[in-house]
């Protein structure tokens, strides 16, 4: 019975709440823009990023964690002395690897490549700032996680020789032959800085990350690449092991012929050499989220602190204006707790109803970014429930003195406002 | 208290002889005992009522009477539950209500007194049979049975065609015949009326009047405050208040 009533009441009350909130149409959306826009944002980034981790760990994982790398300079400098400082170290030579190779019993594959960034010609069509990687031996394909999809790879004689020849990533078809089939590009001549190079092979796509491709590469063996840019280059190492439980055992080895290799003493401030697996990018990319959710969570706290004194003014207003029929309801017999009932449901509907429109809001914002930059929406029906659940509480913190007034008001002065 | 009692002159038509029951008589509907209401203005105290006694059984069609500043509507809200005295006691239906808090005697205005106001007071946005239902909800009626006891509440105030009509679809007198039913749906002790017809015109006022009667006729208990004579005649007791005292208190009927 008592259950019943209470169900009753509360029926009641959000009766009367949703009609006097379709009464001020107007009124009850300058209410809910506050709440809106906090939760809007919240879920905007959380989806946002949500979609970016899987991005990122798809990306990362296509190398795996398996495979770490040996350069001259790490691939994040955060000062100038320490730019100084790589730059006065050795360059990574093909001899280091080969050492690596020979000594590393941990590793599993080990490859060497270098980037240089080019116009690439066929005939009168051009592909612009296209990754020339040169590798050596062709495992490298293996570590870099690339597949051939028509053709195929050069062999090592060929490598060793320095033909020149390449292997074309997904793009160049597209840019170079005006999206013909793969097999059609096979065969065919491509300029890279005026020297001529013959595709043996085209990749399978690998799609894009933030709106960079991954499929605008040619690869070409490593002599070639040293005749057409030079030998002095530093090089990167690339090491792979089989599972990454070997990967610590790995990283020791590479760090000890290394520094055997660099005459390093053990007490020496430089390793001159850097190692790093791919976490430096991981966190990297995990500091620069965090950061994006802290600032999120500021605004979103204080466009829900502002969108709660705003309910609670309108709420107060409401109380006033209503005064007459919190009078007629006291004098039928509602008490002071159905009275505060009433409009702690009213606050929590206007905030609920804000918080529904602000995950809507969210999850339309993300979408249109996802689309935009090109990474999966991942909709969170934790997140949902969040954004309504918390603009529900701020509904009750600031619906609360509004209606506490209310339940307070005296039957006989309230049946006596107009 | 017995004091108050004792210098009470009982009204010439009411012959039953006075019982007494722990300063009550527990055959009375009502019983008020020496009843103050006190008002603070300022740094001034104004005695609305100075210590008015009197009984009503149940069944009795009674009008209350006076100028306006008469202490007549601080009456009515005592009787009506919606303040209690600053000084003595009211027994409602066997219960001292004098000495309840806020939600006690919200409780007792849900179950004991049936309201009916001069500007009719019923929910704009609401129908009528909303309004009805309104007094069952705060009294914890069930979906259901709260419909059955409102269309029979606006029934007999003969309104079936008009429950889905908001307040502001009904003519003056249908607003007050919904008032009437919201009062009347919950079965209870008094029907207490504020100036009932008072917003209506003579021919409206006389139907509503006509509708006390047979709700009268019908064994309810029905107070009507008014300071219009030819509204009090239409009842059969009437108890004439002036300066906050009982000036007179006759049956007429």
């Amino acid at each position: 019975m008592r259950y019943l009533f209470r169900l009753t009441a509360i029926w009641e009350a959000f009766r009367v709440a949703t009609a006097s909130l379709r009464s001020n149409k107007l009124r009850t959306a300058l209410t809910l823009v506050g709440i809106v826009v906090g939760v809007a944002a919240v879920i905007a980034v959380v989806t946002i990023i949500k979609g970016l981790n899987q991005t990122v760990a798809q990306t990362f994982s296509s190398q795996g964690s398996t495979v770490f790398t040996i350069s001259k300079n790490p691939q994040i400098i955060k000062s100038r002395e320490d730019f100084i400082k790589f730059n006065r170290r050795k360059d990574v030579t093909h001899e280091d690897a080969e050492a690596i190779t020979r000594l590393c019993t941990a590793c599993w594959r080990v490859g060497i490549a270098a980037n240089a960034i080019e116009t690439v010609k066929y005939a009168d069509q051009k592909a612009e700032n296209v990754r020339i990687r040169g590798v050596d031996p062709t495992t490298m394909f293996d570590i870099d996680g690339v597949t051939i999809s028509v053709g195929r790879i050069w062999t090592e004689s060929e490598g060793a020789a320095g033909r020149d020849i390449c292997v074309i990533g997904p793009d160049m078809l597209k840019n170079l032959f005006s999206d013909a089939p793969a097999d059609r590009a096979l065969g065919n001549e491509i300029r890279i800085d005026g020297r001529p190079y013959t595709i043996v092979g085209v990749l399978e796509p690998l799609g894009s990350i933030f709106g960079f491709s991954r499929d605008n590469v040619v690869y070409i063996p490593y002599s070639t690449y040293q005749r057409a840019y030079g030998g002095r280059r530093s090089l990167v190492t690339f090491i792979q092991v089989q599972t990454t439980e070997q990967l610590e055992a790995a990283e020791d080895q590479v760090r000890t012929i290394m520094r055997s290799r660099r005459h390093t003493a053990p007490e020496a401030e430089d390793e001159g050499f850097a190692l790093e697996t791919q976490d430096v990018f991981l966190n990297l990319y995990g500091s620069a989220t965090s950061n994006i959710y802290i600032v999120t969570i500021g605004v979103a706290a204080i466009s829900l602190v502002v969108g709660g004194i705003v309910v609670m003014n309108i709420m107060l207003v409401s109380v006033t204006e209503r005064t007459k029929e919190i009078g007629i309801r006291k004098a039928i017999g509602a008490r002071r707790k159905d009275i505060l009932t009433q409009f702690l449901i009213e606050a929590v509907t206007v905030t609920a109803i804000g918080g529904a429109i602000g995950v809507a809001t969210g999850f339309g914002l993300a979408y249109v970014i996802s689309a935009l930059i090109g990474f999966p929406l991942l909709v969170s029906v934790a997140s949902a429930v969040l954004g309504v659940g918390v603009s529900s509480v701020v509904g009750i913190a600031s619906g609360l003195w509004p209606a506490w007034r209310a339940a307070r008001l005296d039957p006989i002065e309230a049946l006596r406002a107009e | 208290m017995s004091d108050a009692t004792l210098t009470l002159t009982p009204p010439e038509s009411v012959t039953t002889p006075r019982v007494e029951v722990n300063g009550h008589d527990p055959r009375m509907l009502i019983s008020m005992r020496n009843i103050w209401k006190t008002y603070q203005m300022g740094t001034e105290k104004v005695h609305a009522l100075h210590g008015v006694s009197f009984d009503i059984p149940r069944g009795e069609y009674i009008a209350i009477i006076g100028p306006s500043g008469s202490g007549k509507s601080t009456l009515m809200n005592l009787i009506g539950c919606l303040d209690t005295p600053s000084e003595g006691e009211y027994w409602l239906n066997g219960k001292n209500v004098s000495e309840m808090d806020d939600d006690e005697l919200a409780r007792i205005r849900n179950q004991e007194v049936g309201f009916v106001f001069q500007t009719f007071n019923l929910l704009a946005r609401a129908t009528a049979l909303h309004n009805v239902e309104l007094p069952l909800i705060y009294g914890g009626v069930g979906a259901s049975q709260r419909h059955e006891m409102a269309k029979k509440a606006l029934q007999a105030v003969d309104l079936t065609e008009r429950m889905t009509h908001k307040p502001n679809e009904l003519s003056g007198g249908q607003r007050q015949r919904v008032a009437i039913a919201r009062a009347l749906v919950n079965h209870p002790s008094i029907l207490l009326a504020d100036e009932p017809t008072g917003a209506l015109d003579s021919h409206t006022s006389m139907e509503i009047m006509d509708l006390f009667e047979r709700l009268h006729s019908e064994g309810n208990t029905i107070i009507v405050v008014t300071h219009e004579h030819d509204i009090a005649i239409r009842a059969h007791r009437v108890i004439s208040i002036r300066d906050g005292l009982i000036e007179k208190d006759e049956r007429i009927k």
